[in-house]
């Protein structure tokens, strides 16, 4: 499997406080890697020290082995990042906003046909800040894929989506990641990172707390559900389940 | 050439945002106009001063063309880059093939654009409605008009560049904005002011570039350009080698 993102030895501070310590990944082509983590674990520091836009303190990364930050230009024309809050100019349009993407790459996807794609066709028009959070959502997602990137970053992807939404959202993941897609994701949902991530990694105070996959995750803890062996790993609910037939209660 | 790869497109897009703002449309093309209509007005074709060469409207041109360029370098710009940094959109650019620098770039170009379009609509009625004509050296005035430009653009980008919020960059600005507007001699004419104002207000970049396009458009010999031209570019190499130097794109 070719490799698409390593990351190795990777520290940040701020303030000579630690927010990620010793991170080392390696997620391969056309795998979905989860990266997990209770708020404050460090998981955005992780994603932007990974893409380049924050200097990590040390610590190599290789995206299609490019470093992110020597050859930030070349590797975004391949590299797709979804922003976990919208940003964008206040008064500009669903269409301008996608304009304004696409003119940025050498060889830029049909942003109408992916708008089509997210459910977002006949909203061309409408101002961006007009949207709901969940199309705002999806269309972040759809700037992210305007590069025709052969990675993308997407961060808390489905935050604000209702249950049909996010179905929606997995089944075109799901079929991107078949046309060869590599993806990198965080999520606050267990049942999403087990519908859609091939592994995770779990972060506790910017540290590896595991690495594998879903069904490892839970082998290595004494819960039942993936949901429980998150938490036990992330240290929000560090005692575990109360007793061994637990049959994954939801906190 | 890739590096500016979009510019068309980002510019033509940001320009129609930023007319739908309506802001820059008032203040850098409607408000300039208003002035000289009411100094067109009031004065006609009134020599400045008895005995003087030129009418009261010519003595005044440089000073109302600088008004779009106040509106863009203290007020627009400045404003600008603080809401693209608090809105993170610097920070979405960084994780694209272009960089934040390429929209500034576009800002910048926008923000000059309002300030040329009003320059010619000021020349457009006053030379028609008012009988104005150059005095002086063209090429000389517009040097001075770039220069003044320049300097102005240039201490918007450090506000913007420097402000923590946008809520401090808009108080910045207003601080910056409405004295040079009111004193430097933009609207109100330098002349009519007390002495005691005029050294105070004489120290403003905008009041040195005022300066220095009146002489030039009334054709003033060039050593009294030697001051203002000097402040001037101190001012926009300061100013520039500051806003780069401490730039915070987030």
């Amino acid at each position: 499997m070719d490799e698409v993102i390593r990351a190795k030895g990777l520290s940040k501070s701020y303030g000579g406080r630690p927010v990620v310590r010793d991170l080392g990944l390696c997620v391969g082509a056309g795998e979905v890697f989860g990266l997990l983590g209770a708020n404050g674990a460090g998981k955005t520091t992780s994603v932007e020290c990974l893409l380049g836009v924050r200097k990590p303190d040390a610590g190599t990364v290789r995206i299609l082995g490019m470093d992110p930050q020597r050859e930030r230009r070349r590797l975004f024309q391949r590299v797709g990042v979804q922003f976990q809050e919208g940003s964008h100019q206040a008064e500009i349009r669903v269409d301008e906003l996608c304009r304004e993407t696409a003119c940025l790459y050498g060889r830029p996807a049909d942003w109408r046909a992916l708008l089509a794609r997210f459910g977002l066709e006949g909203r061309e028009r409408a101002q961006v800040k007009q949207l709901s959070g969940g199309q705002r959502q999806r269309l972040f997602i759809v700037l992210a894929l305007t590069g025709r990137p052969q990675v993308v970053f997407l961060d808390e992807l489905t935050t604000g989506l209702d249950v049909k939404a996010r179905r929606d959202v997995w089944r075109t993941l799901e079929e991107l990641k078949h046309d060869g897609l590599t993806i990198f994701l965080t999520s606050h949902f267990m049942d999403e990172v087990e519908a859609l991530c091939d592994r995770v990694l779990i972060l506790r105070d910017g540290r590896e707390a595991f690495s594998g996959t879903v069904g490892q995750a839970v082998d290595a803890s004494p819960c039942s559900t993936f949901e429980d062996a998150y938490l036990w790993f992330s240290g929000e609910e560090p005692e575990g389940p109360d007793g061994d037939e637990e049959k994954g209660n939801v906190r | 050439m890739s590096r500016f790869k979009g510019f068309g497109t980002l510019f033509g897009i940001e320009l129609k945002l930023n007319v739908r703002d309506m802001n820059m449309v008032v203040f850098a093309i409607a408000m300039p106009l208003v002035v000289l209509a009411v100094l067109g007005i009031v004065y006609d074709t009134d020599p400045a001063f008895e005995g003087a060469g030129y009418s009261f409207v010519e003595q005044s041109f440089g000073a109302v063309a600088s008004i779009a360029i106040c509106a863009a370098g203290a007020m627009g710009l400045p404003l600008a880059v603080a809401d693209y940094r608090e809105r993170k959109v610097f920070k979405r650019m960084k994780a694209t093939p272009a960089s934040p620098a390429l929209i500034l770039g576009v800002s910048l170009a926008i923000y000059a654009l309002y300030a040329a379009v009003s320059l010619a609509l000021l020349w457009a009625v006053a030379t028609l409605a008012f009988g104005v004509q150059m005095r002086g050296s063209w090429p000389a005035f517009l040097g001075g008009w770039l220069l003044t430009l320049a300097g102005m653009l240039s201490i918007g980008l450090v506000v913007g560049g420097l402000a923590r919020t946008s809520k401090q960059a808009s108080i910045i600005a207003s601080i910056l904005y409405f004295p040079m507007l009111v004193f430097s001699g933009a609207t109100l004419p330098f002349e009519i002011m007390p002495p005691a104002v005029q050294q105070v207000a004489g120290v403003m970049p905008l009041s040195q570039g005022i300066q220095l396009m009146k002489s030039a458009f009334l054709g003033a010999p060039p050593d009294v350009a030697a001051v203002p031209l000097a402040v001037l570019a101190a001012v926009a190499v300061a100013c520039t080698a500051v806003a780069v130097r401490f730039f915070r794109w987030e």
